[in-house]
């Protein structure tokens, strides 16, 4: 955690007005933490103006050296901004550095930025730069660089560039709008938005948004690692492994609180957790990436606790509206209605998580309104079938092959079955299963977790967004959901939010059985290495006792 | 909640399966008794191995017939508060069905007992009419290459010899993929492979009966209904009575096992025949007037009928592993089947907490496989003696 | 001889020219390339971007073009970018000259792997190399232990003896590797189940577990403790198979005259066994292990995936997996070549052991 001397005029209107949300227990803490360090607020700040001090971030002094080693897939690398997997951006971590950090309380911290503000509508954004911080080439790190970067970042035009969605505000015909971006001096910077967005700070924490120095050319990040940060690839063997050592000829700017480790080594052991778990016993891991169902267990057993992060991560089993038989909502809400989603949490994701209602809405989302649970009756489920005409017809629900999603979904199945609806299921490799899966008729998709509950709904469920997968197209939905995209204060929203749930269930969009947490082991030694939200291996942080 | 000790397990075992037994003793005291009487087959229980062999076999197949009785809960049924139990664990909430998981629950608190009882069906649904196609196929082409040699032989062996020279789970890889499953390769090599039995049967019938023309229509005809009326549905889905039919992926696991083992008795029957081809008795035919595919058909074949007999039984286990392998690497026959490879392969990665849902298919399908091995076994020794 | 020779390198080529352009078929179908134009740009691309990416690759030229361009008697595909760079096939290889120039098999250019991102010589060269040890190592437990099962089981037919070795290696041959290899690790490799908590809690090993249930660190170093369940797992499956064939062919020698005589002569039991049916009874058994070489190899593809070590098989799966196209290809050149290679030595092995015959 880096511990930031904080702008004092700065506080955002609106951040006092979350804080007093947040007082009266209208807004979640994380979630406040998260919108006001969106506006601008250093995390101190934002606890501060809850009344209460900023968690101390540890208590023991950590020791510099070591080696740490860590199981996670390594992938070919590729260009930052179109990274799909985590894992890509968490090699590079090292010397790739973020203007900002998500923190696992759901709080920002600046990194490359000393402090940012708002203006009172959020259509204006101030970054401040920070100063003294250094490529590892020698060059100083300035505002033009960071220009140059969410100029890369806007670029619809590069196959994959999943940035450039998350800066619609910013950006015109696919490139970067030209008076977007305003350069005031070599460490300050001011964005122009064309509608008011919070979340645009909040996107440039996300893994794709790595700085990158300008020299380099959009192939390889490993190859030519230039970078700000303390550590730089030895090896990096696509399948096999990587290794990645503390850079003796670079000074860090934030020398001191961090880089602990020497060295550590990414071990690829493939897809299968028992793998893993012989590797750990072995003595060849010292911690996962991520553990799933009763591998948490299993490494438990071995001497290797857990680190917990609860999320708004979900597995999304939606239907696709303009596919038959699914265009008929009453086979849509039939097939909800023959699922209960506490035992799929039971048996599909051995209860690690919460139950969720079919609305994609988190309780730990702000805006989220509280509903009845879905309802449950499998004899109904059956009659509505039949009654549709397709007692005798085979449904059909596709899954990747992913462990924890294939058992969910085979559950889900398996009830609906139980209902006396005939069901079949496909399970996809990973490597063809993202081939269509915007199309398939009745799928499962995995969703990671976004701060605000309206994001996610922006992406997936408005008429004819780019990831519409469920093919859903409802005016009245969208309407309310600019509705609740223009308010602010999260109480007035709710109510909104309410209709926006309940006409998701009515609409039966999806059933949703819950929402994930997620895990890590680790050796009782490995100190700063909680399991982090969005999956980030921020090894900067990571020692040994 | 009390457990079932391992002695009242097996008693529940044996009560479940007691069809079975009841079945086994029936085959067995009567091929005893009229073995003389029983060829090839009756000489098997002139030997131990070949009787062991024969009783593991004789047990899954039976196991397979009456798995609808022996099961004890529906083999996708998954009960809450059953995950990963122990074998013998009591339901939650057993209401009207059978009160138990015999053999424990698996990962998807299914039950693992019913589980492997329908994945015998699932496997000897498949395995053994995979390699029937195979050996058909196998025959139809081996026969003609050995016989007339030449030009077809140089042909049919190069290709055989080109699918033989892939590596078996390269081949897997490229054919059981979904993005294939999508196009009209398999579609296509189904109609090509499964074409080939129907002709074989054609042929073999219009050989023997050729000289009286009534009879012949009449057969060749009756096979030729038949068949085509199995082949519209099995090849191309389009039967239409409904009552042949493929699942898209079943049917493409089944060509890629089927391809892959063609060639192999396709070496083997060209060898057979080449040797046999010198014998005195196809000489008498061909001085008969014989025509080709009638002493291919019925002298030399019958003939040969030892050596594939074995070879029929040891390749039903190979497939059986084969089966088991395309379940390792994720190219199963179907996700949720309770077919044994799967199964295996579900189950092994948490083999070191709970080794029952793993552990009871694997010997399963080691049992089967010896049994074939063993049966295989027997029928070569006892047909050496002759 | 030579003739022979020179034939069935010819045939061995015309094999590989099939095969791999089977395999290339295979793997350039339109929904082939699409997988694979998501797993290297992005797996959430819209279909707009996928074929815009294939265009930009070089991969939306007619199929034979492509294949051409892999042997290396067609060009390599070019492109010049909107802002002026070329790009292509060569260019990327050989800079600016490979502008229309060839590069392919004919050039000992074997492409670039998609999926490890490095030319498929250096992949290919590296993963055959680790396969090459722990092939070394499976042939080096398991040939002696076929044989002297095979041996001992056929000196004499149907005594106790032979009934129960005969029982092990068709039980062996009953138990496939991903069985095997899994029950071994339970047993051996585990610190909660099977014989390491045990011997940890007498002070026998000093780590948690026996054996190491994950092959990985071989890479570094081969140790006995990291090595030997996956030579094991290959070696259980691959030997039942020999020890028969060896049984069959002792028993078969054990009747002959000569023998007969020699016993009447009076000679030791064990002298006959080693001096005069060995030599004679192994002729069989050699054929087979040649033949058995290629068969390995799906075992060593489950083998390798199950222990994580990254050799032959290991690469042969990830690159079917990635679609990897010009990975896949040279990998089927290689297993042909295995294939081939080992039926030649097989057949030029068997006239060496056996005077009788001629090759013709």
């Amino acid at each position: 955690m880096k511990h930031e001397r904080n702008d004092p005029m700065a506080i955002h209107p609106a951040a006092r007005m979350y804080a007093e949300e947040c007082r009266t227990g209208r807004l979640s803490r994380r979630e406040f933490l998260t919108r006001a360090t969106a506006l601008g607020l250093a995390a101190p700040t934002a606890y501060g103006l809850l009344g209460i001090a900023a968690p101390q971030a540890r208590a023991e002094t950590p020791v510099q050296g070591g080696t740490i080693r860590m199981q996670m897939d390594i992938k070919a690398q590729r260009d930052p901004r179109t990274w799909d997997w985590s894992e890509l951006a968490n090699v590079c971590r090292g010397w790739l550095e973020y203007l900002v950090h998500y923190e696992r309380d759901g709080s920002l911290t600046p990194v490359l930025l000393e402090s940012w503000e708002a203006n009172e509508d959020a259509t204006e954004y101030t970054l401040r730069i920070r100063q003294g911080v250094t490529w590892n080439n020698g060059d100083a790190f300035t505002a033009e660089h960071v220009r140059h970067n969410i100029e890369r970042w806007a670029d619809a035009s590069v196959e994959g560039n999943s940035m450039a969605s998350r800066l619609g505000v910013l950006s015109e015909d696919g490139q970067l709008r030209a008076d977007a971006v305003e350069v005031v001096d070599d460490h300050t910077l001011r964005l122009h938005l064309s509608s008011p967005d919070i979340a645009i700070i909040v996107s440039m924490a996300d893994y794709p948004a790595a700085v990158v120095h300008p020299s380099f050319t959009g192939d390889d990040p490993v190859g030519n690692p230039i970078g700000t940060g303390p550590y730089r690839p030895v090896s990096h063997d696509t399948g096999i492994g990587a290794v990645i050592e503390r850079n003796p000829d670079h000074t860090w700017w934030n020398e001191g609180n961090g880089a602990w480790i020497d060295r550590i080594e990414f071990v690829d052991l493939g897809t299968d957790p028992s793998a893993w778990v012989a590797a750990a016993e072995g003595g060849e891991i010292e911690i996962t990436y991520q553990t799933t169902g009763d591998f948490v267990d299993i490494f438990e057993s071995i001497g290797m606790p857990s680190s917990e992060a609860i999320t708004a991560s979900t597995l999304a089993v939606r239907f696709n509206q303009t596919q038959p038989p699914y265009d008929n909502v009453n086979v849509r809400r039939a097939l909800q209605m023959a699922v209960d989603n506490e035992t799929v949490l039971e048996l599909g994701y051995d209860d690690r998580g919460e139950v969720a209602e079919n609305h994609h809405v988190c309780p730990i989302h702000p805006e989220y309104a509280e509903m009845e649970p879905p309802e449950f009756d499998p004899a109904r489920a059956a009659e509505m079938i039949a009654e549709e005409g397709l007692a005798d017809h085979e449904f059909e629900l596709i899954s990747i092959d992913d462990a924890w999603q294939a058992a969910t979904c085979d559950n889900v199945a398996a009830q609906i079955r139980a209902a006396g609806i005939n069901i079949q299921r496909t399970i996809l490799p990973g490597a063809t299963f993202w081939n269509d899966w915007l199309n398939y008729p009745f799928s499962s998709t995995e969703w990671n977790m976004r701060p605000l509950g309206v994001q996610v709904l922006n992406l997936a469920y408005r008429s004819g967004v780019a990831w519409n997968e469920a093919g859903y197209s409802n005016p009245e939905f969208d309407a309310l959901l600019d509705q609740a995209n223009g308010i602010a204060d999260a109480d007035e929203r709710r109510e909104v939010m309410l209709e926006i749930q309940r006409l998701m269930r009515e609409d039966g969009v999806l059933i949703q059985p819950y929402w994930r947490s997620l895990y890590r082991n680790m050796r009782p030694e490995i100190r700063g290495a909680e399991m982090h939200p969005t999956f980030e291996v921020r090894y900067q942080q990571y020692w040994k006792a | 909640m009390e457990e079932l000790g391992w002695l009242a397990i097996s008693g529940r075992i044996v009560q479940q399966t007691l069809p079975v037994w009841v079945a086994m003793a029936i085959v067995f005291v009567l091929s005893i008794r009229f073995r003389r009487r029983l060829g090839l087959y009756g000489k098997l229980f002139d030997s131990n191995v070949g009787m062991v062999g024969f009783g593991i076999v004789l047990f899954w197949v039976l196991t397979a017939i009456f798995a609808d009785l022996i099961i004890t809960h529906d083999p996708l049924a998954q009960m809450r508060g059953m995950r990963n139990a122990v074998p013998g664990s009591r339901l939650a909430n057993p209401a009207d069905q059978y009160p138990y998981y015999l053999l424990g629950g698996d990962s998807l608190a299914r039950d693992v007992f019913s589980r492997a009882i329908m994945g015998a069906r699932e496997v000897l649904k498949i395995a053994p009419f995979a390699a029937m196609i195979s050996f058909m196929i196998g025959i139809s082409l081996g026969l003609p290459a050995g016989y007339f040699g030449g030009r077809l032989d140089t042909g049919l062996t190069f290709v055989a010899n080109l699918v033989l020279a892939f590596p078996v789970i390269l081949l897997f890889f490229l054919l059981v993929a979904p993005e294939i499953q999508a196009t009209v390769i398999p579609t296509a090599m189904a109609g090509v492979l499964f074409l080939v039995p129907v002709l074989f049967v054609m042929v073999l019938l219009n050989a023997r009966f050729f000289t009286q023309p009534m009879k012949r229509n009449l057969y060749v005809g009756a096979a030729l209904l038949v068949g085509l009326w199995a082949y519209s549905g099995l090849a191309f889905n389009a039967d239409p009575l409904g009552v042949w039919g493929m699942r898209a992926n079943l049917l493409n696991v089944f060509v890629a096992v089927v391809f892959v083992n063609a060639p192999t008795v396709f070496r083997i029957v060209r060898g057979i025949t080449m040797d046999i081809r010198t014998r005195d008795y196809v000489a008498a035919a061909q001085t008969r007037g014989e025509g080709p595919w009638y002493i291919m058909m019925w002298e030399i074949l019958p003939n040969a009928r030892g050596p594939l007999i074995v070879d029929f039984c040891l390749r039903i286990g190979y497939t059986t592993i084969l089966l088991g392998t395309l379940g390792f690497f994720g190219l199963g026959v179907s996700p949720e089947s309770p077919d044994w490879g799967s199964t295996i392969n579900d189950g092994r990665r948490l083999l070191t907490v709970y080794p029952h849902p793993a552990l009871v298919p694997a010997l399963s399908l080691m049992s089967l496989v010896l049994g074939l091995n063993l049966l295989a076994d027997g029928l070569r020794e006892e047909s050496l003696r002759d | 001889m030579l003739l022979f020779l020179a034939r069935r390198v010819g045939v061995m080529l015309v094999t590989a020219l099939c095969l791999t352009f089977v395999v290339f078929f295979l793997t350039n179908l339109p929904a082939k390339l699409e997988t694979l134009a998501k797993t290297q740009a992005g797996s959430r691309m819209s279909d707009a971007e996928v074929a815009s990416w294939l265009d930009r690759n070089g991969y939306n030229q007619p199929m034979l073009m492509r294949y051409g361009e892999w042997l290396g008697v067609v060009p390599g595909w070019t492109r010049e970018e909107a802002d002026g760079t070329v790009r292509g096939r060569c260019v990327e290889r050989m800079g600016a000259e490979g502008y229309g120039a060839r590069c392919g098999l004919a050039q000992g250019y074997w492409g670039q792997s998609t999926r490890f991102r490095a030319p498929v010589s250096e992949v290919i060269g590296t993963r055959l190399g680790a396969t090459g040890w722990l092939m070394l190592w499976v042939l080096i437990v398991m040939v002696p232990m076929a044989l002297i099962v095979g041996v001992l089981a056929g000196m004499r037919e149907g005594s106790r003896t032979d009934r129960s070795l005969s029982t092990f290696a068709i039980a062996s041959t009953a138990t496939p590797e991903y069985v095997s290899g899994v029950l071994f690790i339970a047993l051996l490799a585990s610190s909660t189940v099977g014989l390491s908590p045990l011997l940890t809690s007498w002070g026998v090993i000093d780590g948690p577990v026996l054996f190491q249930g994950n092959a990985r660190s071989a890479l570094e170093g081969i140790t006995f403790w990291n090595f030997t369940l996956p030579v094991l797992t290959i070696a259980l499956y691959g030997m039942g198979y020999i020890a028969r064939i060896t049984r069959a062919s002792m028993t078969e020698v054990m009747t002959q005259q000569y023998i007969r005589t020699a016993r009447l002569k009076g000679v030791s039991f064990g002298n006959i066994v080693l001096k005069h049916a060995l030599r004679n009874a192994l002729i069989a058994p050699f054929t087979v292990i040649m033949l058995q070489i290629p068969w390995l190899l799906n075992g060593v593809v489950i083998v390798e995936v199950l222990f994580s070590y990254p050799g032959f098989g290991w690469t042969l799966y990830e690159a079917a997996v990635n679609n990897d196209i010009e990975l896949l290809l040279a990998a089927s050149v290689v297993a042909v070549i295995v294939v081939l290679l080992t039926q030649l030595i097989s057949d030029v092995g068997y006239v060496f052991l056996n005077p009788r015959i001629r090759v013709t």
